[in-house]
């Protein structure tokens, strides 16, 4: 019989390990420094809870690890079902946390089921892809498929918690790029993004962008198809940026999106810009070696709100600087290439679906995080996977890569006949 | 199936994209734009807070502290961290009603919840430690020790010392590039006010990690950059407390001034002005009663008499005439004038003398206080000479050392008369000859001018200070203090003056007065007072004769004859100075409960203030020459 963990990903379980690590400093900083004694009473064990949350989600992810691979196929559909109606439970009877009603108290604990809800949504998911047939209409799985992520996703925005929404309609486009889009198509979603960032950063780039790409496209592509979606996208993500901020947000909405060009403006500072101003100045003046534990002034002062949470990563940039920072991109660089690396080896349907699920979860959390803390993207609240605090995106998180663990290292369990 | 190897390179490219760009922007905030942000997360988070130094002690000559600082405790409230249910609690422990405890935290919060506030001041030392003791069920309340000034001895020397207070707004304005915010104490008047800069000290500071909530968090860099507070200097003065006080004593229930000097060295050995106050009301927060009886009152606490009046010296001016006519030529200290009990210049009922002495030579003359002689010394006399020998002896201006409120005094010249009295002629001047008339002195002028009789000539500074000694480096400063002056005043003519001073202690006004054991020289006067009030009751003392130490000028207004209440208080206090305390016979205790019985005349609130009056308009009048 073979060793069951000969085909383990080390280096995964090594970047998870440094992350978690990096993120208790980081919390154990901001709770026991100088500054404790002004904190909340609630707020000083927050190291110690999420230690306490850290073993929980390792006593689950070695449980994922010695299941079979066909149980995760067999419950797929089963914990799809049972996260949609946790996510109605939640939003009918949850608790409201920062204004979005997604937790659930289930004994002690309480529970965030929107971030649990990322598992069962990336199962059902790989489980819908793994079942298509070749002679299947691919319209028709991919329909299929956008449901699978944007029937939580609904549920999520009602539930007032953005932030998480977003991950599911990001992760749609990227596991339809995997499956079943032509990977021309994927440029082209890229290039609305694009076109759809630079509508609110500088509106000439924007136009300037789709003008270019558009004819780049008709000039390479064979199919004139092509050319025409190019112009569509591109200019369509700038007419509805557009008329996004202009008919539909109302106004507060409106500045809380656009005050991330220019947070230090009179009009932003003291309110929807406050966060990214003292978030860019931790960053900004922790320099290339940082300001050492316990010594960032940003930090131990809480000016950063939500430092230990969404803002983790303000703590790493000050009291760590450009080399605790590049470290922790790195780490990710690392854990992202390598979930990818596993979902290329798995060959079979199921895996190499939910290992791109996962690794595009992380990717969306990663960027959209950092890139919020660093003033590149508007204010979206989404915790950092394995460094922020709070209990259940690390459980969740945790799980997540245990079942990609699990599924690489098993892979050959997968049944050979393949469609 | 499907081609996993080329999307997943797709993928990995997506990453290393997405990954590069945040690697860029981090490259862009802290490698490139690191400066800005360092110094916007600086001026969040550091705070430059003051730390204030000690104030500096005053010392009298002994080096018995007259006043220090000592501790006071205030009572503050986090509001964040307060329950309020502990209000009855608290408002136990302080006696004080509920209701102020609890109008005082809302007060606090609506300042700010994180910040701690100064609830009550100056509470009580057993209150406090009672509130101390209850801390652990108290949460939200907390102490800071700030400081008052206490005055330790029975000499109030309120005059001399001066007093402390929260600083004023228009001060503020004045003072805020040296450091002064809201809530400092500064000095007020006197010493406390003259040597604010030394008592004070300089400020030190500290830089600290404050949170966002204005909280301290910590030293910033472990106090690297922090400045430590420079103490202030300790003073020491001159002043002797135990004369002092006793001279305090003797004025309780008068009005007027008084001044005792070194003969040797011009050091100030008491200051006296009553009625005066307690310093130590100043300490606390005040009402506005006390305040107000203090500015209006028609005694004027506040005003300095022994630095300020200006008062006729009546005969305690004959030494100084007699020294100047000697001086001049114009009389020997053997020729006799005939004194038929008035000048001729105005007949019998004009310038009139008390007894009609015959013919009377200098020593006598003093001895006697004969008006006649010294009217015709003046007579002889221009009032210009008149003028400058007085400004000689440092009448008719301040004196240049550390008191602070000073008046002028005045001494008239022929531009004086020719502003005044166009037309004017001897009948004006002849007056001054006896320390009447168009003229005003203050005690510390008499005092020192007395100093420079009794050491022949030379003329010393009167000050307070002598030294100051910083607390921690024991630095020692001293003022500066002019030279003394050599009068150009031949020596012998001091020695008749003398003389004759030393017959008034023996033979004249004083012989009742005269210091047991210890031969003195000395002079009474009494000078018309204005208003038609009771005269001033003035004198003059050096002692012993031989080897003079203490000179004492004494001022009470409204009290009647030099002898009975001036003299007194001057005589006990140049006894108490040299024997260090007050003979027990029958006789110097007599004398004792005689001063202490004598009262000025009281003023009423409609008439005009005496001594105040001259005083303030000394200011812009012409003999004023400061």
């Amino acid at each position: 019989m073979r060793i069951w963990y000969r085909n383990l990903d080390y280096l995964t379980i090594f970047a998870w390990a440094f992350l978690v690590a990096i993120g208790l400093v980081a919390i154990y900083s901001t709770t026991n420094g100088p500054s404790a004694e002004y904190l909340l009473e609630s707020v000083r064990n927050n190291f110690w809870r999420q230690l306490t949350w850290v073993a929980i989600s390792l006593g689950a992810g070695l449980a994922c690890l010695f299941l079979p691979v066909h149980f995760f196929q067999r419950i797929a559909w089963v914990a799809y079902l049972g996260t949609l109606i946790l996510l109605a439970v939640a939003l009918l009877y949850g608790r409201e946390v920062n204004g979005a009603r997604s937790w659930l108290h289930i004994g002690g604990l309480s529970l965030q089921v929107s971030e649990v809800a990322k598992v069962g949504a990336v199962l059902a998911g790989a489980q819908l892809i793994s079942t298509m047939r070749p002679n299947s209409s691919r319209v028709k799985y991919a329909v299929f498929l956008l449901g699978v992520f944007l029937t939580p996703m609904a549920l999520i925005l009602l539930q007032n918690d953005a932030g998480t929404a977003l991950v599911f309609f990001a992760v749609a486009p990227i596991a339809l790029f995997w499956s079943i889009w032509p990977a021309g198509m994927s440029i082209v979603m890229a290039a609305t993004g694009v076109a759809g960032y630079f509508s609110v950063v500088h509106l000439p780039t924007a136009i300037a962008f789709s003008v270019l790409f558009t004819l780049l496209v008709l000039w390479q592509a064979r199919e004139r198809l092509y050319g025409v979606m190019a112009a569509v996208f591109s200019f369509g993500s700038i007419v509805a940026v557009l008329f996004a901020l202009n008919k539909i947000f109302r106004p507060h909405q409106v500045a809380r999106i656009l005050s991330f060009t220019n947070p230090g403006a009179e009009e932003f500072r003291s309110g929807v810009g406050f966060h990214l101003v003292q978030s860019k100045a931790a960053i900004g003046s922790g320099g290339l070696a940082g300001k050492g534990f316990m010594e960032g002034t940003q930090t131990q002062g809480a000016y950063v709100p939500e430092q230990s949470t969404d803002f983790v990563f303000s703590i790493i940039g000050e009291e760590w600087g450009f080399i605790g920072s590049m470290v922790v991109i790195s780490m990710f660089a690392l854990l992202l290439v390598r979930a990818i690396r596993m979902g290329i080896h798995i060959k079979h349907p199921f895996g190499s679906m939910a290992a791109v699920g996962i690794a595009g979860i992380f990717l969306v959390h990663v960027f959209v995080n950092i890139g919020m803390v660093v003033g590149l993207l508007p204010v979206i609240g989404i915790p950092l996977p394995f460094v922020s605090y709070g209990g259940s995106a690390m459980l969740a998180n945790t799980v997540l890569l245990a079942i990609l663990l699990n599924l690489h290292m098993r892979r050959d369990d997968f049944p050979i006949y393949v469609y | 199936m499907y081609d996993y190897k080329l999307r997943g390179r797709v993928f990995i490219g997506v990453i290393v994209v997405a990954m590069g760009l945040l690697s860029l922007r981090l490259a862009q905030l802290q490698l490139i734009q690191t400066d800005n942000y360092t110094v916007e997360s600086e001026t969040n988070a550091l705070q430059e807070r003051r730390v204030l130094p000690a104030r500096g002690a005053i010392y009298d000559r002994a080096g018995r502290v007259l006043v220090n600082n000592e501790p006071s405790y205030t009572i503050t409230i986090t509001p964040r961290n307060f329950d309020r249910a502990n209000i009855p609690l608290l408002a136990d422990l302080l006696e004080i009603p509920d209701s102020v405890v609890s109008a005082r935290f809302t007060e606090l919060r609506r300042y700010s919840a994180f910040q701690s506030g100064k609830a009550f001041r100056d509470v009580p030392e057993d209150v406090f430690s009672r509130v101390a003791e209850n801390f652990y069920r108290l949460p939200g309340v907390g102490y800071d020790r700030d400081f008052r000034r206490r005055y330790h001895t029975e000499a109030t020397a309120a005059h001399v010392l001066g007093y402390v207070r929260e600083i004023t707004d228009n001060e503020l304005v004045r003072l805020g590039g040296e450091g002064y915010r809201q809530g400092d104490l500064i000095g007020k008047s006197g010493l406390e006010s003259g040597y604010e800069s030394r008592l004070r000290g300089r400020l030190g500071s500290e830089i600290k990690i404050v949170n966002v909530h204005g909280l301290e968090v910590k030293s910033w860099q472990d106090g690297a950059f922090d400045n430590a507070p420079k103490n202030g200097y300790d003073i020491h003065l001159g002043l002797d407390s135990d004369l002092q006080a006793l001279a305090e004593s003797l004025f309780v229930g008068k009005r007027g001034g008084a001044v005792a000097l070194d003969v040797n060295s011009g050091d100030i050995l008491a200051l006296v002005s009553m009625p005066d106050y307690e310093p130590d009301v100043f300490t606390e927060s005040m009402d506005p009663a006390t305040w107000n009886n203090l500015v209006t009152s028609p005694e004027k606490p506040l005003y300095n008499r022994a630095t300020m009046n200006r008062l006729a010296p009546g005969s305690t001016w004959k030494p100084f005439m007699a020294l100047m006519a000697l001086q001049e030529g114009k009389i020997t200290p053997t020729e006799h004038i005939y004194c038929p009990g008035y000048h001729r210049l105005g007949g019998p009922n004009v310038f009139r003398d008390m007894h009609v002495h015959g013919s009377i030579a200098m020593e006598e003359a003093i001895e006697q206080s004969c008006n006649t002689f010294f009217f015709e010394l003046m007579m002889r006399t221009d009032v210009e000479v008149f003028s400058k020998y007085a400004h000689m002896f440092g009448f008719g201006q301040r004196v240049s050392a550390d008191i602070g409120e000073q008046g002028a005094g005045l001494i008239p010249d022929s531009a004086y008369f020719n502003q005044r009295f166009p037309g004017w002629g001897p009948g004006f001047t002849i007056n001054l000859g006896v320390g009447q008339g168009d003229m005003g002195v203050t005690p510390l002028q008499l005092a020192r001018y007395v100093a420079a009789v009794a050491n022949r000539g030379m003329l010393y500074t009167p000050h307070l200070v002598t030294r100051m000694v910083h607390q921690e480096t024991g630095e020692t400063l001293y003022p500066k203090i002019p030279a003394p002056e050599k009068l150009p005043i031949d020596e012998a003519h001091f020695d008749v003056v003398r003389e004759g001073m030393k017959r008034v202690m023996e033979a004249g006004t004083g012989k009742w007065i005269q210091i047991p054991g210890i031969p003195s020289g000395g002079k009474t006067g009494t000078a018309q007072a204005s208003h038609g009030r009771k005269d001033d009751s003035v004198f003059i003392l050096f002692a012993p004769y031989d080897n003079p130490q203490i000179a004492v000028a004494v001022q009470v207004e409204n009290a009647g004859f030099g002898a009975v209440a001036a003299g007194p208080i001057g005589s006990l206090m140049a006894e108490q100075y040299l024997t260090g305390s007050i003979s027990s016979s029958p006789e110097r205790q007599s004398i004792l409960r005689s001063v202490l019985a004598v009262q000025s005349e009281l003023l009423y609130k409609e008439d005009d203030e005496h001594g105040e009056a001259d005083g303030e308009s000394a200011e812009s009048e012409p003999g004023d020459d400061a």
